[in-house]
């Protein structure tokens, strides 16, 4: 789960590291009176779930409140690469004289945390570390004792600070280490750190992503996760308790297990385009594969289903009489081809033919992909 | 021989009670799986299948000789369930519970390393070898067959697939191993492949990968330098758009990383052929076999 910029700086703000002046608003009238409140000149950044809004015109500076109510409004009524801006972050504008990066994430092979420091802030860590690499260091974290206060010292020493500025950063990093822990982030980031000119020190943006495996230890967040998915379909589908995907195709995949929904996705790509990826999980009820395929078909364009299921741990003959349920009772006329296999298959067989689906019974995928696009042909 | 596992290996079921717990413990009773106990705290002295249960890990080592311990309980239970297995001096734990916190996952994997414990997982479908007629976790049966084709998944029915297809080739499997998709687990690919290389059953290694992480990339550089066993792939996730978690936790294209084109640009760097398709990599093994 990923927090907004304004929601990670009141984190920020509260395990102490500091954040510069400002307020999130919802209109430009709001905005209006944060400005009022804070003080010219001001920041004014869209608060939106995507990367690169400041190259879309999501971050501006505003001089007078004329400006602010102008630029708050314009962004508040942005797109930013399809998402819809949320909200607008209003804040006091810094004089620069340094920006430095701060970040936290998980090195998977290792299975530790890792902390990432460079000298360079402002861009992505990405860039950095493909142009500069030598302006970056790097640590691994003990997973039980946590970044400790020496190590963080030593780390932003490397970035060239000196005296009261070696410790005030480093502070801020060890800060970021233990957030980083009580928070179960994913990724916990400081991007820039800037340095004013006045000798102040604030985390000019925020970036935090919490664990969604975790999210029953921060009921607070937990509240919030599934609200927040932009897409409406993919949140209407964590309803129903299962992963969707939405994508630009026309046939709607539902399939149980990860790994087998890919490579679905990746083999009926090669003739047509998948309308949404779908992973049903390990819990299949019949009521579940009605609300997958009630979600999956409420697209429009959607030519045909295909389904492709596994009863390993899911018993798939109950998530067929939910899908002949839907068939029967929504009146689905687009073609739905299924191969299902493992315990109970047969009757689960028995069930989907009865209620119309045209059954593949054959271990490959790509030959019950044949079926439905033979299928498709001779509708045309 | 198979890797990981064989048919003495005596097994306990943590979180037996369950609903998932209980029928697995029956479907691997069916196989031939040695299941000698099965825990979950206050359920001390009931029987499942005929299999005694106990409070505790320890008590149940008192009683038997354990090999194993394969994993079913929630998602928040499992740190302090794994703990509690390598405290007891289990040196094979399954971890099949999905959705395990991501930290949690990195305790278990140090403290594991610490005290020689391997564990499989988290979401891991388990650990399944035909010819000794043993599986730990929810691998179908069936699927399966025995022969001399090391397989390493990171899915779980996408590798029941590929099974079967295997099966319908005539080729077998000598251990089949689920390394579960999370973004930490604590099995690393490399640590698999290398089990595999030494065993004496197995002649060709099979990976079925997919988007998110780097575990092959860091796999094609030790099968280039070390592996002498040759290795056929497949990466699900070709179409996966940037950015979206696509059911696993850990299957996601982000920052530049876990693409399946760097994974297969590896892996055809390290002489590794890669399967267009899934039941592609039948035909793989099949020439793989005829050069050795």
């Amino acid at each position: 789960m990923r927090l907004h910029e304004y929601e990670a700086k009141e984190v920020f703000k509260k395990c102490g590291i500091p954040v510069p002046e400002g307020k999130v608003a919802f209109s430009s009238e709001e905005a209006v009176r944060v400005a009022k409140e804070v003080g010219l000149p001001l920041v004014i950044k869209a608060q939106v779930f995507v990367g690169g809004r400041g190259k879309a015109g999501g971050v501006k500076f505003a001089k007078n409140l004329k400006e602010v109510e102008e630029i708050s409004d314009k962004i508040l009524k942005m797109d930013i690469k399809g998402y819809k801006v949320e909200g607008v972050l209003v804040e006091k504008r810094l004089n620069i004289e340094k920006e430095l990066y701060l970040g936290m994430t998980i090195e998977g092979s290792a299975g530790k945390p890792a902390v990432i420091v460079s000298s360079e802030g402002g861009v992505e860590i990405e860039e950095t570390a493909r142009n500069y690499p030598q302006r970056i260091s790097s640590i691994q974290v003990n997973v039980f004792k946590g970044l400790k206060s020496y190590e963080a010292r030593f780390l932003v020493k490397k970035l060239g600070l000196k005296g009261e500025r070696l410790f005030k950063v480093s502070n801020i990093l060890y800060n970021l280490g233990n957030l980083y822990r009580n928070y179960d982030a994913l990724i916990a980031e400081v991007n820039p750190l800037v340095i004013t000119t006045e000798g102040e020190i604030f985390a000019a943006d925020a970036v935090l992503q919490v664990d969604d495996s975790s999210l029953f230890r921060h009921p607070e967040l937990q509240a919030k996760a599934i609200e927040r998915i932009p897409d409406e379909l993919e949140r209407e589908a964590k309803n129903v308790g299962v992963t969707y995907v939405n994508l630009d195709g026309d046939i709607g995949l539902i399939c149980s297990g990860a790994g087998l929904g890919m490579a679905t996705m990746d083999m009926v790509r090669r003739k047509a385009k998948p309308a949404n990826f779908l992973e049903t999980g390990g819990g299949m009820t019949k009521e579940l594969m009605a609300g997958a395929l009630r979600v999956v078909m409420k697209k429009k364009n959607i030519r045909a289903v295909f389904i492709n299921v596994y009863g390993g741990i899911n018993p798939i003959h109950e998530g067929a009489k939910g899908v002949v349920e839907v068939i029967k009772e929504d009146k689905i006329k687009v073609p739905i081809v299924a191969k299902a296999l493992g315990n109970r298959q047969e009757e689960t067989w028995g069930i989907l033919e009865e209620g119309g689906v045209k059954v593949v019974k054959e271990s490959r995928t790509s030959k019950a992909i044949e079926e439905l696009f033979r299928i498709l042909k001779e509708r045309e | 021989m198979a890797i990981l596992i064989n048919e003495n290996t005596k097994v306990i079921v943590q979180g037996i009670t369950g609903k998932v717990g209980s029928r697995q413990t029956r479907l691997m009773l069916d196989y031939g799986t040695k299941i000698v106990a099965g825990v979950t705290p206050g359920k001390g002295g009931e029987e499942i299948y005929g299999v005694p249960v106990y409070d505790s890990v320890k008590e149940a080592k008192e009683e038997h000789r354990i090999d194993a311990s394969v994993v079913f309980v929630p998602a928040r239970f499992v740190k302090d369930t794994c703990f509690e297995a390598i405290d007891a001096g289990i040196k094979l734990i399954v971890l099949v519970t999905e959705h395990t916190p991501v930290y949690d996952a990195m305790q278990i994997k140090a403290y594991a390393k610490t005290n020689r414990t391997i564990v499989i997982g988290p979401t891991t479908p388990g650990i399944i070898s035909p010819s000794e007629k043993i599986k730990i976790g929810i691998l179908p049966g069936n699927m399966f067959c025995p022969g001399n084709v090391g397989l390493i998944s990171r899915s779980g029915t996408l590798t029941y697939e590929i099974a079967a297809n295997f099966c319908e080739g005539g080729i077998g499997q000598s251990t089949a191993v689920g390394m579960g998709a999370d973004p930490v687990v604590c099995t690393n690919l490399i640590d698999l492949l290398k089990l595999f290389d030494e065993d004496g059953q197995t002649r060709v290694v099979a990976i079925v990968g997919e988007v998110g992480g780097t575990e092959e990339e860091i796999a094609a550089q030790f099968i280039k330098e070390k592996m002498s066993k040759p290795v056929v792939a497949y990466i699900a996730g070709k179409s996966v758009p940037p950015g979206k978690r696509m059911g696993h936790a850990g299957a996601i294209v982000e920052r530049g990383r876990g693409s399946a084109e760097s994974k297969m640009r590896a892996l055809r760097e390290a002489k590794v052929k890669v399967a267009e398709m899934p039941e592609n990599i039948v035909q793989l093994v099949k020439e793989a076999l005829r050069e050795i």
